[in-house]
């Protein structure tokens, strides 16, 4: 590990994100993303050779501001990105007739326009030299069904998702960029969802695996960002222990 | 020690169509990561060949015609009783037809399901025998195809073949999630094999360069398919079932 060269994963102080810098880290230098200093230091502390890894404090809720951020922190360190991963995410669960214009907008925010402006940024030769080479969005299965209460989450998750397609074909063949659609896993975004043993049990009867751990979607991002996925580009990598494809549930 | 999640020791693992193209390539990459390997293929020399190719030892082969689509789980029983139990399946064998509909014969259309699709209900039913497979469970892979998903002038026999597939890997998923077996099917685009240079000879350089160009990526490798379905089949995707891995190139993402 003598260049600079790192998987860049939003939202890695918590949940899906530090779980998935963590076992990356093992083969790879991280920039580790998220709004609080020190959890990122303490996501740090976990990750093989702790040393070897950087961190990027900021709010992706302020989407005008990634821009200058990103790049001063890319300069800063002298760092080029290769990989980005997009984890962050946010969840905000309330019927249609509550849905708050502002709270759609900071969702979509960091679910999808972070994603964009980090995307953008990233294929520019002058601030990243032509060194990325794989995408990754973690999206949800909210994306390919409806629940009742998710309405936004849905239709971020699915803009997301269009937009993975369409960077696939166009970035082609320098990039390649596919997204994870995870069924419901314990993070601290979904704690409001498990808080109830009784919900947790109607749950996991969906799931005919059963519930998942943040390590089974970790192992499905290191796949795709692998050469053993050289030929994947596009695609919506399901890994819901079949809770999408059960009917009754 | 280093964990890899993809260590196969101790695993054993039937593959047919194993004396070539995606087949062949499972095989292989199977017994590169210490796979013990259940070679299925109704070719005898491709067999023979097949076997020198593979690293490690252990490895079996049977001859055997998937056409003979009742036999299938019996034959099943009786390897994993010489050969011991199996860990996962891969049902790479596969029969190709473009043909235009005007010209169906349902003994083509017949030869095409048998293989493709019946061939992969009784190997699943064989599979899940106790006597097959391991208490704990295992995982099983179908390989499908982009044509399961989108259209293609001609291809309707095969169409069907596969996205029957893709039906059988959903409710399968279901029925056996109970007892640890997780069943997924892979999805590739055109990939270099000999199955695709038979249906090119049917097409001029136009229309070779336009499926090319259809690929964002390339015309895919056999190894590249390979790689998929050792995923699906390894702990790595220990929560992934009923879900269809399409490796195209980006061919329908366009």
């Amino acid at each position: 590990m003598t260049q600079n060269i790192c998987t860049l994963i939003t939202g890695a102080s918590s949940g899906i994100g530090r779980e998935t810098a963590i076992k990356l880290s093992d083969s790879q230098r991280i920039l580790l993303h998220g709004r609080d200093l020190d959890r990122l230091e303490e996501t740090r502390q976990h990750c093989k050779n702790p040393l070897d890894h950087y961190i990027w404090a900021a709010d992706l809720g302020d989407v005008k501001q990634i821009d200058t951020s990103l790049s001063s922190a890319l300069s800063r360190n002298n760092i080029k990105i290769s990989n980005f991963v997009h984890c962050a995410g946010t969840l905000h669960i309330g019927p249609l007739r509550l849905q708050e214009h502002d709270a759609t907008i900071d969702l979509f925010n960091i679910n999808f326009f972070s994603a964009v402006e980090i995307s953008k940024l990233l294929i520019r030769k002058k601030i990243n030299s032509n060194i990325l080479h794989g995408i990754i969005f973690v999206s949800s299965t909210a994306s390919k069904f409806g629940a009742r209460g998710f309405s936004t989450y849905c239709a971020s998750k699915g803009a997301l998702d269009a937009y993975m397609r369409a960077l696939a074909v166009e970035l082609a063949p320098d990039v390649r960029v596919n997204s994870i659609l995870p069924g419901a896993v314990r993070t601290s975004m979904t704690e409001s969802i498990f808080e109830d043993v009784d919900i947790i049990n109607r749950m996991e009867d969906g799931y005919p695996l059963g519930l998942g751990k943040q390590s089974d979607i970790a192992s499905a991002v290191e796949f795709l960002l692998s050469s053993s996925a050289r030929w994947i580009t596009g695609q919506q990598l399901v890994v819901d222990g079949g809770r999408t494809v059960n009917i009754s549930g | 020690m280093i964990l890899n999640p993809l260590d196969f020791s101790g695993r054993k693992v039937l593959v047919t169509g194993a004396a070539s193209g995606i087949g062949l390539a499972t095989c292989k990459l199977l017994s590169e990561l210490g796979a013990s390997v259940v070679a299925v293929d109704c070719s005898e020399t491709g067999l023979a060949n097949t076997l020198n190719s593979l690293s490690g030892t252990g490895h079996t082969s049977h001859c055997f015609d998937l056409r003979d689509v009742s036999e299938i789980p019996g034959a099943l029983v009786e390897w994993a009783q010489s050969d011991g139990k199996l860990h996962g399946l891969v049902h790479a064998a596969g029969s190709s037809l473009v043909s235009p509909t005007r010209l169906f014969s349902l003994e083509s259309y017949h030869d095409v399901m048998a293989v493709n699709t019946e061939a992969a209900l009784a190997l699943l039913c064989g599979f899940q025998n106790r006597k097959v497979c391991l208490k704990e469970g295992g995982s099983v892979v179908f390989i499908s195809s982009v044509m399961g998903l989108v259209g293609s002038a001609g291809a309707s026999v095969y169409a069907m073949s596969k996205a029957a597939l893709i039906g059988l890997t959903k409710s399968s998923a279901l029925e056996f999630a109970p007892r640890g077996i997780r069943v997924n099917c892979v999805a590739p685009g055109f990939v270099k094999t000999q199955m695709y240079e038979r249906m090119a000879l049917m097409w001029n350089d136009d229309q070779r360069r336009q499926v090319e160009l259809a690929h964002p990526l390339g015309l895919g490798e056999a190894s590249d398919i390979a790689h998929s379905v050792v995923f699906l089949l390894a702990d790595t995707s220990r929560w992934i079932t009923g879900t269809v891995l399409v490796c195209d190139g980006g061919y329908t993402a366009s």
